[in-house]
């Protein structure tokens, strides 16, 4: 198992030279040129060529990215080209905002999904499962941002409450924390949480045809062992799959949830990176994005020997 | 085993969740502000971005500064003496401290405009101060300036905020000032937090008794307009800039004021005017008849914006009557002539660049494209990404370009670093030496009624003679402020200067 996870991790190496090697390419080659996007109107050709001659910013672009990589490797992400501040300082700031909304967003959506795909499962075609099919539909339906919107308007307008503004760490008010992070929250776990309770209805379906379920009802366990022991466990594995997909996206920052609710996340960072070509910034989110995404990925493999013992990692 | 590796990522994602957010200082009588965007650096030498004047304007300030109406008043500098032309001795005033404690002297003056001047520090005020010979210190608190020619917009130049004087030794320690702001205005920098909120604390020291009145301005961060206009209703932000379609939804909301001012900026359509089909001032002039400038304020803003020429209204005896360009009168026929004349009987087609950053552009295009069919006159529109815009207007690889330009306070700035052969934002490759010669004569006139006069007649031939851009709306700019919020008056000269002034009840 330990072999497993280290070859796992080590395998992310060429995988994050890929993609950093991907998108450095990629933004150096967009058209819009980081020195007049710093200067606008203001600036002249001659101003421009100065601030690009300060940043290094006339190299080739393998040299620098051959630097940036040099750079990284020892632990230093460079500095922002607009702001020249510290990136890593940027992602410190910012990844836990990210993983904050992450983290609740999926607690409350599988509190929801899974009692609601079970329920819909075992009582399949009766009037509760047509409910949480149609709830489910609406929610999966629904994009995100637009439920955020709704969100603050029918606050603002009826109860005349708006979250507070300005970013808090939960760990020193977590109440101020935690009302800022409900609307966005509650509009990210609305859809998760419908498109992983449809998952959970249908595999759990699948699993309720098999015949060890027919022999554990026919044995005479209790309807509740049958399904929470049997059937959910062994339902859950295309569940996982779907919820550590969707943790990697939203860890990859939910862009249009954080601009709605003015929330400092990672999403945005790399946004206001890309329009401003500050390659160090857009670097420095790819790479932690990719990181987190693959680790999330180990994560769910490993949990899948945790639920089914017929899996083995060597 | 397996749980336990379980776990160990659990609490290690939980972990890196908790690091790093910096706390929120509590305060009362702190006036809250929404910002729609970050600041791109706190440089006020380098960095021209709107979000980072914003903040300019609480921290730095600069000899002298400018009063509601446009008159030159004091700041740093106490009185002035105009020795002549080319000679103004400043005298300090005294006891000015900087926010790290020391005391701002005739040396940080000659620093800061050295600075300003050296090419390495690419500054976007050189081009202000181009006239500079050299700064004199006198003693600790008396400076002169030593000019090559007269320079008529001297003092507007020192009032901006862009000749912020700052201390030598926070930009020797750091470099820059990009992340630091040490300044002598009533506010100073406690928090940034970016794209969170950007705290400033009352400078305790200031040398103004009873400024600034609150004891401090956050700026929250909320990009999204229908955000910020809900944390206005609920009374989490006191005030914030809002846009015209804003203005009519927040229209009659009980505890709201909406305040209208006006500012120097202009939507513009240019023309390369290097190339065919409009480096004919024929077909330029024909675009102009069949433009409606008129119908483009009412519908690209509502009807809350103005028809300007390249002097906006707001720089009042500067700018000329629109009633003197005659292109401004919509004329689909005239246009349709004018173009038979330069030789495009059947019609003309071309393409409008334009970003897609800003809605009044995209809408302006759309528009446009719209009333220029009755010319017979077909539009292609190309929206493009912001850096990718920059390029197009630095590379000129556009047919026309709809854009806005802040044509500034002075006509000097309306006229020269836009359209003079030589001027600094002259991206339309144009030049015309009559037009040269007018507002070179101009820059060195101090006599106000003869640099009037020229300025009058620059305008009359950029319009109408020349067309290198077709000047369109100059939009209103709004503020939606919380109605316990008082002292907040805006004028075309001081808006969030007067920040200091504002109070809370």
């Amino acid at each position: 198992m330990r072999n497993y996870i280290i070859k796992r991790i080590l395998s992310l190496i060429p995988l994050i030279i890929g993609i950093t090697f991907l998108v450095f390419i990629a933004i150096n080659f967009i058209p819009g040129d980081p020195a007049r996007i710093m200067l606008g109107i203001e600036g002249t050709e001659v101003m421009a060529e100065q601030i690009r001659e300060q940043l290094g910013l006339n190299q080739p672009v393998i040299i620098r990215y051959i630097n940036w990589m040099g750079q990284v490797v020892r632990g230093d992400l460079g500095l922002s080209l607009m702001t020249r501040r510290p990136v890593m300082q940027e992602l410190m700031m910012r990844f836990p905002v990210t993983i904050q909304i992450t983290f609740f967003g999926v607690i409350v959506s599988l509190f929801l999904a899974i009692p609601s795909g079970v329920l819909s499962a075992i009582n399949r075609d009766k009037l509760i499962d047509f409910i949480f099919r149609i709830l489910s539909f609406i929610g999966i339906s629904l994009p995100s941002f637009a439920v955020g919107v709704l969100l603050i308007l029918f606050m603002s307008k009826t109860f005349n409450w708006n979250p507070p503004t300005g970013f808090v760490n939960i760990w020193n008010e977590p109440l101020k924390a935690l009302t800022i992070l409900a609307l966005p929250v509650i509009a990210l776990a609305t859809r998760l949480a419908a498109s992983i309770s449809r998952m959970t209805r249908s595999s759990m379906l699948e699993v309720l045809k098999q015949d060890y379920i027919r022999t554990a009802k026919a044995k005479g366990l209790k309807e509740r062992t049958v399904i929470y022991s049997h059937a959910l466990k062994n339902s859950l594995i295309p569940v996982l799959t779907l919820i550590g997909l969707q943790i990697g996206y939203l860890l990859g920052g939910a862009v249009i949830i954080e601009e709605v609710f003015s929330l400092p996340g990672l999403g945005r960072l790399l946004l206001t990176g890309i329009h401003n070509r500050d390659y160090p910034i857009v670097m420095g989110c790819i790479l932690v994005i990719a990181i987190s995404f693959a680790l999330v990925n180990v994560v769910v493999d490993i949990s899948y020997s945790l639920i089914d013992p017929r899996i083995k990692y060597e | 085993m397996k749980l336990k590796i379980f776990l160990v990522f659990t609490l290690i994602f939980l972990l890196i969740g908790s690091v790093g957010i910096v706390e929120q200082v509590n305060a009362e009588n702190i006036l809250e502000v929404a910002k729609h965007m970050e600041a791109e650096g706190f440089d006020p030498h380098k960095v021209p971005a709107h979000s980072s004047i914003q903040l300019y304007m609480q921290v730095y300030e600069g000899l002298v500064s400018t009063s509601n109406e446009g008159d030159i008043v004091p700041q740093l500098a106490e009185s002035w003496e105009i020795i002549d032309d080319t000679t103004y001795l400043f005298n300090l005033r005294e006891g000015v401290l900087f926010h790290n404690g020391r005391e701002m002297v005739a040396e940080d003056i000659k620093f800061s405009f050295e600075r300003i001047l050296d090419p390495e520090t690419a500054s976007i005020a050189k081009s202000n101060f181009e006239m500079v010979e050299s700064v004199e210190i006198v003693d600790d608190y008396t400076v002169i300036f030593h000019l090559e020619n007269a320079y008529a917009d001297f003092f507007i130049n020192l009032a901006h905020v862009y000749s912020a004087i700052v201390p030598r030794e926070v930009i020797e320690e750091h470099g820059d000032l990009m992340n630091h702001m040490v300044g002598t205005g009533p506010f100073k920098l406690d928090t940034w937090n970016p794209d969170n909120y950007t705290l400033l604390v009352k400078n305790e020291d200031y040398y103004i008794d009873g400024q600034p009145a609150v004891d401090g301005i956050r700026y929250s961060i909320m990009t999204d307009e229908s955000s910020r206009m809900a944390a206005l209703r609920s009374g989490t932000v006191h005030m914030t800039s809002i846009s015209p379609e804003a203005v009519q939804i927040l229209e009659g909301t009980s505890g709201l004021d909406l305040v209208e001012y006006s500012n120097f900026d202009y939507t513009y359509l240019a023309f390369n005017v290097t190339e065919e089909p409009f480096d004919n001032p024929l077909v330029r002039e024909a675009m102009s008849y069949a433009i409606d400038r008129e119908l483009l304020a009412e519908i690209v803003f509502d009807g809350m914006a103005g028809v300007t020429g390249p002097v906006p209204p707001a720089q009042q005896i500067w700018a000329a009557d629109i009633s003197e360009f005659p292109s401004y009168q919509y004329d689909p026929n005239k246009a349709q002539e004018l173009l038979a004349e330069a030789g495009y009987e059947d019609g003309l087609k071309f393409e409008i660049t334009t970003s897609t950053a800003y809605d009044y552009m995209v809408d302006t295009a759309v528009i446009l494209q719209e009333i220029l069919q009755a010319a017979n006159v077909e539009v292609e529109i190309k929206l493009i990404e912001w850096g990718t815009y920059i390029d197009t207007w630095v590379n000129r690889t556009h047919q026309s370009l709809i854009g806005l330009n802040g044509a500034g306070r002075t006509p000097d700035r309306a006229l020269y670093f836009f359209f003079h052969s030589t001027g600094a934002a002259n991206v339309w490759g144009f030049s015309d030496s009559k037009f040269d010669t007018i507002v070179e004569a101009a820059r060195v006139e101090i006599d106000q009624e003869n640099r009037q006069e020229l300025y009058h007649e620059a305008q009359l031939r950029l319009v109408n003679e020349l067309a290198p851009n077709l000047f369109l709306n100059t939009p209103s700019q709004f503020y939606a402020v919380n109605e316990v919020v008082s002292n907040f008056n805006p004028t075309p000269y001081q808006a969030e200067g007067q920040f200091k002034l504002i109070s809370l009840e």
